[in-house]
Order: structure tokens, then sequence, then C-alpha cells
């Protein structure tokens, strides 16, 4: 059974949809900022990160909008976005007991537990805790926010795999479609920058010291100047629908869910290897029945660090050889953690929609380490049919998504 | 007791800003539920932000006897009344 997309939403550090954030990539764009008043914290090196724009709260009714925190809202709009352009709404063309939600965070709101905290202690105990601010913390606070926010009360699933949550989300969706369970499945995954965040990679070295004070210049996949990733956020969320459903209401198919597969090494909780990224990519085409001959562009997961960026670069070269062209979108938009995937995805499809290639901002030179794959470094007119799309994350938690032209 | 015009402004004004009631509707005759569109997590976040704005401890128990703005206006000035008392 085959399984479109036909809708898309999405907000990132360089814009408030889908068409503002593709634009700004292929105008070469960052969403980088400076956050010099981290000073104040700590231990913490880094002091940058790439946050979404203002965006207007007021479309979320405040009764939904109370347990929501930054990421719930970015959720619920770039949900807004993709069931308009599919033309689906929640308790009109879009039957619940057929659908199934699945959208996830790294964790609970960032922003809400410093709050929480910073008031529980200063109280010794709950004393002024607001009643929602719980709904902003567990872990499936998105998917439920966004749930309330669409008026949907269907079949919820939150998965959380921190930088891989939204490409799992993606791909669940569509082996539940593809076993008969549902028609349609509003996937994604959404995330808010807080220092915390940062701090987390901070600790093990894997977040950009060395350009505080060039934010533009500092997430800089494959370089050889590299020297670690910068937090976004952001929310990306797609509708896929089964080819009978779509073609029984006459909707139109932006792209094709060709294959994928998430699986973890078993191994390292940040030491990824190109081996198992060879075994997670390789076992994506085979569930896709496609060969690495089949795939004409390969959106990397690429964060910027030294250890990943090698040993992606080394398994991309591993399948693909030096003949598919490479790019990672971070060197842009910064990493969003549990949007990045559904983000990437849908910049992907973009891509594939008009046929060209964003190239990894602020990739100058190729570090020896990255030498293998076909790294573009300009837009590249290419007309591609099918592309693969790798999310890696913490926990050795891999994912590799196959998309193709709908046609 | 009489609500002041200042606990009654205090209130309006975290109604406002709070739940994002327009300052139309602020009557003393509304009712929270009915005409303010007020639930029952609302109202715990009401008596927070209460307590913050004017100072006080209220109990969450008198929640129950709480249903129009008036009796919240009266909730919040007992409570001023009782936290100078006690003072």
């Amino acid at each position: 059974m085959n399984v479109f997309v036909t809708g898309m939403g999405a907000l990132t550090s360089l814009g408030l949809s889908c068409e503002a954030t593709f634009q700004a990539l292929l105008e070469g764009r960052s969403g980088v900022r400076a956050y010099s008043e981290w000073a104040e914290y700590n231990g913490l090196h880094s002091r940058l990160g790439a946050p979404v724009a203002d965006y207007d709260v007021m479309k979320i009714p405040r009764q939904v909008r109370r347990s929501m925190s930054r990421m719930s809202e970015m959720g619920a709009l770039a949900t807004f976005q993709a069931l308009a352009q599919a033309d689906l709404t929640p308790g009109a063309n879009l039957n619940s007991p057929r659908t199934l939600l699945i959208m996830g965070s790294t964790s609970g709101s960032p922003c809400t537990f410093e709050t929480y905290f910073k008031k529980l202690f200063e109280k010794h105990g709950p004393e002024g805790q607001l009643s929602t601010s719980f709904f902003k913390v567990m872990n499936h606070s998105v998917a439920a926010n966004v749930a309330a926010a669409i008026g949907y009360d269907g079949a919820l699933l939150a998965p959380s795999s921190a930088c891989a949550t939204s490409t799992q989300a993606l791909i669940l969706g569509w082996e539940m479609i593809r076993a008969g369970l549902y028609d349609v499945v509003i996937a994604g995954g959404a995330d808010e920058l807080h220092y915390t965040s940062t701090a987390v990679f901070d600790i093990v070295q894997a977040a950009s010291r060395g350009y505080n004070d060039r934010p533009d210049q500092a997430s800089r996949p494959f370089d050889e100047k590299r020297d670690g990733l910068v937090v976004s956020e952001g929310a990306g969320v797609l509708i896929l629908e089964s080819e009978a459903h779509m073609n029984a209401r006459g909707a139109r198919p932006l792209a094709r869910i060709a294959g994928g597969t998430y699986q973890c090494d078993g191994a390292h909780m940040t030491q990824s290897s190109s081996e198992t990224m060879m075994g997670v990519i390789r076992e994506a085409l085979k569930r896709g029945g496609l060969s690495a001959k089949d795939v004409d562009y390969v959106n990397a997961h690429a964060t910027s660090t030294v250890h990943g960026d090698a040993e992606e670069a080394k398994a991309i070269a591993g399948v693909f050889g030096d003949d598919v062209p490479v790019s990672s979108l971070k060197g842009h938009l910064g990493h969003s953690l549990a949007a990045c995937g559904a983000i990437e995805a849908i910049v992907s499809i973009q891509m594939m929609r008009d046929s060209v290639l964003v190239p990894t901002r602020n990739l100058e030179r190729v570090a020896d380490d990255c030498k293998g794959p076909r790294l573009i470094q300009a837009n590249t007119p290419v007309q591609a049919k099918t592309v693969l799309s790798n999310n890696f994350a913490f926990g050795g938690i891999n994912t590799s998504l196959l998309l193709s032209s709908p046609n | 007791m009489t609500p002041t015009a200042d606990v009654i402004d205090q209130v309006n004004n975290l109604m406002r800003s709070g739940f994002e009631i327009p300052g139309e509707k602020l009557v003393p005759t509304a009712t929270l539920a009915g005409d303010l569109g007020l639930d029952s997590l609302d109202a715990v976040d009401m008596l927070v932000y209460i307590e913050e704005t004017l100072g006080v401890k209220l109990e969450g128990e008198r929640l129950a006897t709480v249903k129009t703005l008036q009796d919240v206006y009266l909730l919040a000035a007992e409570s001023v009344h009782h936290s100078k008392a006690n003072a």
C-alpha cells in the first residue's frame, strides 16, 4: 500500500512556514544568533542558538494555549498549516477512528521545568504552582496539546527519541498505514530552545564554542573548522495518507514515503558509528525495495560535531560512494532536536518539487575526515526523484527515511 | 465587607492579563464559569494570581463558594483584611 504526504507545516529558525523556510534556505541565510546573556550560566561555553521568530499565539484559543509551552504552540501552528494544505479538518472530513496522531519532543518543556523548579525550591514546596504547569512538562505534552488545539479525539502516540523523534514518528506512521490500521497519520515533532538543551551538548563538548562572536558561521557540518552544533527550535508536521484515502477524496500528493527504518546500536550513548549508520541506511533501502542507485540526494543529519559528521560521511560514502549529492541543513537552521527530522523531510520534499538541492551552509573546506561522499557547496539543480534523510540521536538511535516524488 | 476600588482594580487586571477576558465582561454579576468561561483549572490559577498580586494567602477550599466576580472581589478583600489583621 502506498503512503503519500498530502500536507506539511513548519516553524523554523528561518521562517514561520514551509515556504518562508525554503526561500531562506535557497538564499543561504542563517538562523543562528548569539546569546551573550548566557555568560551568566557557570560552565556553559556555547552561547549560540537559533530561535524561531515571534509568531501569533492568538491563533490558538486561550483555553488550549494555557497548557502549552513554546514547543506545543509551535507544534499546533505547524499542524494547522499541514491540515490546511491537506484540506483535512478533524470532526469534518478527518475520521478520528481511522487517524493516528504521532508527535513528540525530546522532553517536556525545558523552559517550564526551569520556572517550575525555581519556584519549587524557593517555596520549599508546590505552593504557588499554576495548575497547568505539569501539562507543559509531561512527556506527551506536544501531542496532547496539539490534539486539543485541533479538536482531535483519535489514537495518539508520543515517541521521544531526542533528535530522531520526528523521523521515528514519520516512519511509524508509514508502517501503521501500510499495515492497514489507519488511513491518515498526523506526524511530527517539536522542541523549544533553552540554555539547558545547549548545555547537554556543551557538557560532552559537542556544542560550538569557538564562534560565539560569529554566530552565522558557527554551525558548519563537514567543514574542517567545525567545532560543534548549535541548538535550534521549531516544529515540523506532515500529513501521511493512504493512496486509497487520498484518491477517494481527490487530494493532491506532495510526495510518497518510499521506505525507512529506525534502529538502535545498543552500544554507546553518544559515540555513533559509521557501521551502524550504514546498517540503518541499507535496511531503509531494503524495506523500500530500493537500491543505493535509486537515491538522487541524501539529506544528512550532520549537526557539525567533530565525531558525528565524520562517521556519517563515512557511512554515506560507504553506501552511495561519491556519486550522490549530499548536504546538511544544520548550517542554516541549527539543530532543532525532535523537530529536525520532520523539518528536513519537508525541505527534502520541497527540493524534489523545485528541482534544486540546498547545499550545506558554512561548508567552505571539506574536512579530511569527511571526505568521501559528494558534498555539495552551492544550490544545485537536480531533478531528484528519491531522497534519503538521516537522523541520529543520543542513545544510539539511528533513522533513515526515504521520500519519493509522487509520480 | 465591601471590596475597595483598589482590590477590584487588581482583580480585574489579573482577569484581563491572566485569562484574556475583555474589560467589558468584568462586571460583579458575571459568573466565572458561564459568563467568563473559566473552568476548574482556571479557578486554581486565579487563586495563585490573587495571592501573588495581593500578597495574601487564600484557602483553596473557599473556591467552592466562589461563583461570581463579586465573590472573587469579596474573597480578595477578606484576605487582604485578614492579612493586615495578622500583620
